[in-house]
């Protein structure tokens, strides 16, 4: 005989009943035991019956398990509670993303941004060497998300708890509601904008930029490196397929898989054209009556090397704009555009 | 078209419809039509465990950690009356139909055989 079988059985039926008991409220643990305890007794007696003898410890077990553990049993007869409703949840959520993708993402871009650029940052936060750097990064990290989320947290579970009480959710109107938009539309009025923007800015820059001397006056004269010649060309260029792209956008105002793509492309162009502006050190020289050469070079310098520090927030910027870009790519490839999806809904009809 | 539609949707998103979901659509099924169950077979007077094994019988087997608290929401709705009796040698509480639920219950029947005259007829049309 094993040692399970060798107890009384009905004390396993005492012990699960006080565990049940201990999760119950009090002032329904009597009346819910009771009954729970005699559906227990009269389904150990029909199996006594069928058996033709008493039930051993083993047999008793498998009967309690099947009712299940004493939390959940208890928990079946508590009401259906939770510190966020389900008509928050959602909004909780929502909520929750955009504290991820608006602070703790941007910190940590922030954080790799400093340390990559900063050198005094960097000393100071390295004196540990690198892996002490990560982690005291990462445990300051944990501490932001718990403190940005926890804080959410809090603020909903007040909310729900005045949503409760005053069901202020339930107050709307369809009026109220934002316009139904799709995501491909291109607003005619942007399109108009960046027509006249662009033939402006190409008017703009053959009539002052296309000289290496932008600039000659008496008091100052402002001279560009060759290398100018190059970007001269290449925003003209950009300029134009800009004006052209938003013609086109002017005309078929919903984004193409086709006009996304070539949006990406010259926005990519643009954004690496700037980067190299950057370290290109395009200003030549500078002049004046009243400057002194070496304080004119030194100014010359100062202003290469301040656009040269600029480069990774140039960079930074381009790569959110190319991101931007290739999710409208890729969005454009998803959705069928509007005109297609009136004529599909037609064939559907 | 709309049926094309359709079957491009299940295939682009569906699943093959697991053993998972097929229970628990059968459970939300099964849901609402147990209450009707548990307060059809309360037209006469029972006790838990024989009500559970008389729907059991009946083909709707429930667990008693459903029946229970069911069967104390309906009493605190005013749907059943219960009573504590004593019946060979052990303390058992009796349920039963109030009036209330009588009512409820002819209301509900109503609305199953509406459902259901719908159900069909949107089968039949299928």
């Amino acid at each position: 005989m094993s040692k399970s079988t060798s107890r009384n059985p009905m004390d396993l039926l005492d012990r699960y009943l006080q565990a049940v008991r201990f999760w119950l409220p009090k002032p329904q643990q009597q009346d819910i035991i009771a009954e729970l305890s005699e559906d227990l007794h009269s389904q150990v007696e029909e199996q006594e019956a069928e058996l033709g003898r008493p039930l051993n410890e083993t047999e008793m077990e498998v009967i309690l398990k099947q009712r299940g553990r004493p939390l959940l049993v208890a928990n079946r007869y508590l009401p259906q509670r939770s510190l966020i409703g389900p008509v928050l949840f959602p909004i909780y959520c929502f909520v929750l993303k955009i504290v991820a993708f608006f602070y703790l993402v941007p910190w940590v871009l922030v954080w790799i941004g400093m340390m990559l650029f900063s050198s005094s940052y960097r000393a100071e936060h390295t004196a540990a060497g690198w892996f002490g750097a990560i982690a005291s990064a990462w445990g300051a990290l944990w501490f932001v998300t718990f403190f940005a989320l926890g804080t959410v947290t809090i603020v909903f579970v007040v909310l729900e708890q005045v949503q409760a009480k005053s069901r202020f959710l339930e107050d709307w109107n369809p009026r109220k509601l934002p316009p139904a938009r799709n995501p491909n539309q291109i607003p005619r009025a942007g399109s108009v904008i960046e027509v006249v923007v662009n033939l402006m800015f190409g008017l703009w820059w053959i009539d002052t930029m296309s000289s290496l001397v932008v600039l000659n006056r008496p008091e100052i004269r402002i001279v560009l490196s060759p290398v100018w010649r190059y970007f001269f060309w290449a925003f003209l260029l950009l300029a134009v397929i800009n004006a052209v792209l938003a013609g086109v956008n002017l005309a078929r105002p919903y984004w193409t898989a086709l006009r996304a793509s070539i949006r990406l492309a010259t926005d990519g162009a643009a954004s690496g054209l700037f980067c190299w502006m950057m370290k290109a050190s395009v200003l030549a020289q500078i002049s004046g009556a009243h400057i002194s050469t070496a304080r004119a070079l030194e100014i010359t310098n100062a202003i290469n090397l301040g656009a040269a520090k600029v480069f990774p927030v140039v960079l930074a910027v381009g790569i959110v704009i190319a991101l931007a870009d290739v999710y409208r790519v890729f969005r454009a490839r998803k959705t069928v555009p509007a005109p297609l999806k009136r004529e599909v809904s037609a064939a559907a009809v | 078209m709309r049926h094309t539609v359709c079957v491009t949707y299940y295939m682009t998103n569906g699943t093959q419809g697991g053993p998972e979901i097929l229970e628990n659509l059968k459970l939300e099924l099964r849901r609402g039509c147990l209450i009707v169950a548990v307060l059809a077979q309360l037209r006469t007077e029972q006790y838990g465990y024989t009500l559970r094994k008389a729907l059991a019988d009946d083909g709707l087997a429930i667990d008693e950690g459903t029946l229970y608290p069911l069967l104390r929401r309906l009493e605190t709705q005013g749907l059943l009356v219960s009573q504590w009796r004593e019946e060979d040698k052990r303390n058992k509480r009796f349920y039963h139909l109030s009036p209330a639920g009588d009512l409820i219950l002819k209301q509900l029947l109503e609305e199953w055989e509406s459902i259901n005259t719908s159900l069909n007829k949107i089968l039949q049309e299928a």
